[in-house]
């Protein structure tokens, strides 16, 4: 046998052996085209609030998904600023604009610059499974590490634990498996899912001068909870159309209480689950269909509820089908009222202003910011639609003049200097004035708290 | 020493307080030491709201002869944090005791810097004395939960001692040199050095007298709610020393119908001129609206920017926020009655309804998932609008034990839950 005969079957037998081990980190190296690190902050009215996530890449045109939990909800999206992108093992930012918050999935979506998509794959190039996982299963995924390790990817495995609804088709391995919104595949290289954030683990602490105390840890660098391709891939064009998220839906019940088995089967509505309305907001287009507190909903367009586990997820389940829908959509509600049975058409409005939409202003001089009273507010304060006025006070400047005079966030203006303040323009314009007085030495505000009114007196200086 | 004080000595005494609670989902008993003085001859005891209350089940009292005698609730007053206890005059002549009657003294005429003393069982230690001076005399001290959860000092002002006060304290006299009580210590900062508190005996021996006379005090409301105006004259274009004015009005209350606004200035009641201009005026103008007849008719000259309004209001009896209370012990759960005052703080539609104070982990309410603060509405088809109602349910209950359908209300959002055997 010659020597060179001797190379090429050693060739061949490395060959056979690594045709067998080296696909995994291949796939891996292949895979991290499609993962990201992403940067911003939220500047407020005095701060910046840096924040470090880590994001899917969706599509062709440089688009990239967020965990919901990436930005505090109410944070408007002008605050959202200088959006930078990360492939993994680089240090090279790629600027991106922030594209609004799907309200179905939560996801946030931003655009990278031009220069940065041909080096991304979407997350879609990839075949995904056909089946949900089974229990035992080994799954893998992507962890990213941090800025000052140049967000340095690395490998992590796990096996399912169980899969379930919640209300989406979710799968629990039996430790962490990816970063929160990266990709989670199976060994051939297949998605099965986009990591979630973590769920809470309840620890006991112990402590030289405490016994256990209770804790709650979240995992904020890794997940163990996978979101199913499923439901996943269907999403991913929901970019949203406007920075707002809109349109969305707008049913008008805050208090969505789901039943348990045992009040269902008291009600003689066995294998079936419901939520108890409450909290419904005058003028809404529940209550314009004439629903009413302690209507118990229990399908929806002839859908009945499923049973979920814990009970709560069926509130969510209920929330998530009306999202699917779009504001002028009609919905068929079959509700239980008195312990008769009923169908109710609703026909659905569009969401009022959310808190991150709403127009406000700071003031730098006084050292608050007034925001316009939204429905949300109405809720929060109990107020009727018609008595709906004046402004909400979103934020409040450490040490400044109204916040010694006791002036707190949330706090709901309803008079300046004894005038009262019917719309927010009216309130903008007169604060405006008190800003510019130089002479002024003080201004009054009547406030309300949690039911309580109190005049505030502010010295300015 | 001088004799007066000598003699104020006998008439301290320590009392013990064994007390119903309905905390945990169920009656428990818990034991409380507090301190009292002995005012009359026929021995009645002064002391604290919060030492003897008619929560008390047992009351114990020990005279300076060291000789326990049981006692019982006269009346109480939350609102002054007073109460009056009666020693068992049987008891005391069956077993041939004696003791003495303090005398008040003018707690009108005190001074800062005065000498005081402090007498009392703090932390069970009987017959403490402690001296310390008067560090303020007119001290506004109004807190919404300091009696056991129940509201206290919106009506009188406290006397400021900086004589050690500790925990047991409580009910016992603050005296001058004289021996004469000048004040009853009622609390302290607790971290904080020699920050007493006591009520002034002016308020303390014509509460006492009413409580004897009618076992509680009958105060009128009216749903205002002061603020200081300080040097906010200029802003309303006040004269000084004018005015009270309203920070805030109770939803439903009888200001709010007779449309008193949050920011208005009373400039008279009843023709009488206020002045509210400093946190210390408040609590003697909030007395006089209290001491008003309940039911009775009140006109408030009122400056609202530059209109001049007459309004006029009829009082109603004033209502603490604390419910009655009782514990279902089957069930596992205690509760406690909304109230008017509570429903109208916490913005509810009405006062139906019951608060769970507690419950027993592994018990029925608990297994059902009604935790504390929950508001119940309602059992099966029964509103619950009095605690009775929910006696009557819980009594059947008793009888024939079927699962109950239980509406509750948590943060206004209402909930079913199934509370079973």
């Amino acid at each position: 046998m010659s020597i060179f005969r001797r190379i090429v079957l050693f060739i061949a037998a490395v060959a056979t052996v690594a045709s067998h081990a080296a696909p995994l980190v291949d796939l891996f190296n292949e895979r991290l085209k499609s993962v990201v690190a992403v940067e911003f902050f939220v500047q407020d009215e005095i701060e910046r609030h840096p924040v470090s996530v880590q994001g899917t890449v969706v599509d062709a045109n440089g688009t990239i998904i967020l965990p919901g939990a990436a930005i505090m909800p109410g944070v408007p999206p002008g605050q959202l600023k200088d959006f930078k992108v990360y492939r993994p093992n680089n240090t090279e930012p790629s600027n991106a604009i922030y594209l609004g918050q799907d309200a179905l999935t939560g996801w946030h979506f931003i655009r990278v610059e031009e220069k940065l998509r041909s080096q991304l794959v979407p997350i879609g190039h990839y075949e995904a499974v056909t089946a949900d996982p089974v229990i035992s299963e080994e799954l893998w995924g992507i962890g990213l590490r941090n800025k000052e390790e140049d967000f340095m990817p690395y490998f992590l495995s796990a096996r399912v634990a169980l899969v379930t609804k919640l209300p989406q088709k979710t799968a629990i391995l039996a430790s962490e498996v990816a970063g929160p919104g990266l990709p989670v595949f199976d060994s051939g290289g297949r998605l099965v899912g986009l990591a979630q954030t973590a769920f809470g683990q309840n620890f006991l602490l112990f402590s030289r001068n405490q016994n256990a105390t209770p804790i709650l840890l979240v995992n904020v660098e890794e997940s163990s909870v996978v979101l199913l391709a499923n439901e996943v891939l269907p999403n991913l064009g929901r970019i949203p159309q406007s920075v707002t998220g809109r349109p969305m839906a707008w049913f008008g019940a805050y208090g969505l209480q789901p039943i348990d088995p045992e009040v269902a089967k008291l009600l003689k509505l066995e294998n079936q689950s419901g939520v108890v309305l409450s909290d419904l907001m005058e003028g809404s287009p529940a209550t314009s269909a004439g629903l009413k507190e302690r209507d118990i909903v229990l399908a929806l367009d002839g859908q009945p509820f499923p049973r979920l586990k814990p009970d709560r997820v069926v509130a969510g389940y209920f929330g998530q089908e009306l999202l699917r829908h779009h504001p002028g959509d009609t919905i068929v509600l079959t509700i239980s009222r008195d312990g008769a049975r009923q169908d109710v058409k609703v026909v659905l409005g569009d969401e009022p202003k959310l808190v991150r939409e709403a127009d406000r202003h700071y003031f730098e001089r006084l050292g608050f910011t007034a925001r316009e009273f939204l429905t949300t507010d109405g809720i929060a304060n109990r107020i009727k639609p018609a008595e709906q006025q004046g402004v909400i006070v979103q934020f409040v400047k450490p040490g400044s003049a109204v916040g010694a005079a006791g002036l707190r966030p949330d706090d709901w203006v309803r008079e300046i200097d004894g005038e009262e303040m019917k719309t927010y323009e009216q309130a903008v314009m007169k604060l405006k004035q008190i800003e510019a007085d130089k002479s002024r030495v003080e201004f009054v505000l009547l406030v309300s708290r949690g039911g309580e009114t109190s005049v505030l007196r502010a010295k300015l200086n | 020493m001088s004799r007066g004080l000598n003699r104020l000595l006998d008439a301290v005494v320590r009392i013990d307080v064994r007390e119903i609670t309905f905390e945990d989902g169920a009656q428990r008993f818990t034991g409380g030491i507090g301190s009292g003085v002995i005012i009359s001859a026929d021995g009645l005891i002064l002391t604290n709201a919060h030492v003897a209350s008619p929560r008390a089940v047992e009351i114990s009292v020990t005279l300076a002869s060291l000789e326990q005698v049981s006692a019982k609730l006269v009346g109480w007053d939350h609102w002054t944090d007073l109460a009056v206890i009666r020693l068992d005059l049987d008891e005391v002549r069956r077993r041939k005791l004696n003791f003495t009657s303090a005398d008040f003294g003018d707690s009108a005429a005190l001074f800062p810097g005065e000498t005081v003393y402090a007498v009392g069982t703090p932390y069970g230690l009987a017959r403490t004395v402690t001296r310390g001076i008067i560090s303020n005399n007119n001290r506004p001290f109004e807190d919404p939960r300091g009696v056991n959860g129940f509201e206290t000092g919106s009506f009188n002002t406290w006397l400021q001692t900086d004589a050690a006060i500790n925990p047991g304290n409580s009910g016992g006299p603050l005296v001058t040199d004289d021996g004469k009580v000048i004040g009853i210590n009622s609390r302290a900062y607790i971290g904080a050095e020699n920050l007493g508190f006591a009520i002034p005996a002016e308020i303390a021996r014509r509460v006492s007298a009413e409580l004897v006379l009618h076992g509680k005090i009958t105060r009128s409301y009216l749903g205002l709610v002061p603020g200081a105006l300080r040097d906010l004259e200029k802003f309303y274009s006040l004269a000084a020393n004018t005015g009270l004015l309203v920070n805030g009005v109770d939803p439903d209350s009888p200001a709010a119908r007779a449309g008193l606004r949050p920011g208005d200035v009373v400039l008279t009641l009843n023709g009488q001129k206020l002045d509210g201009r400093f946190p210390e005026q408040l609590p003697p103008i909030q007395n006089s609206i209290a001491s008003l007849p309940v039911g009775s008719t009140v006109r408030l000259g009122v400056k609202r920017g530059g209109q001049s309004l007459e309004l006029s209001a009829v009082t109603e009896k004033l209502e603490s926020q604390v419910g009655d209370e009782w514990a279902f012990e089957k069930w596992g759960v205690s509760v406690r009655k909304v109230s008017r005052t509570f429903a109208r703080e916490n913005r509810l539609a009405d006062a139906t309804g019951v608060i769970v104070l507690g419950v027993q982990p592994g018990y029925p309410a608990a297994a059902a998932g009604l935790v504390r603060g929950d508001i119940i509405t309602k059992i099966g088809t029964a509103p619950i609008a009095e605690l009775d109602t929910l006696k009557k349910i819980y009594t059947t209950y008793e009888e024939k034990p079927e699962a109950q359908l239980v509406e509750a209300q948590r943060n206004r959002r209402i909930s079913l839950y199934v509370i079973k055997p």
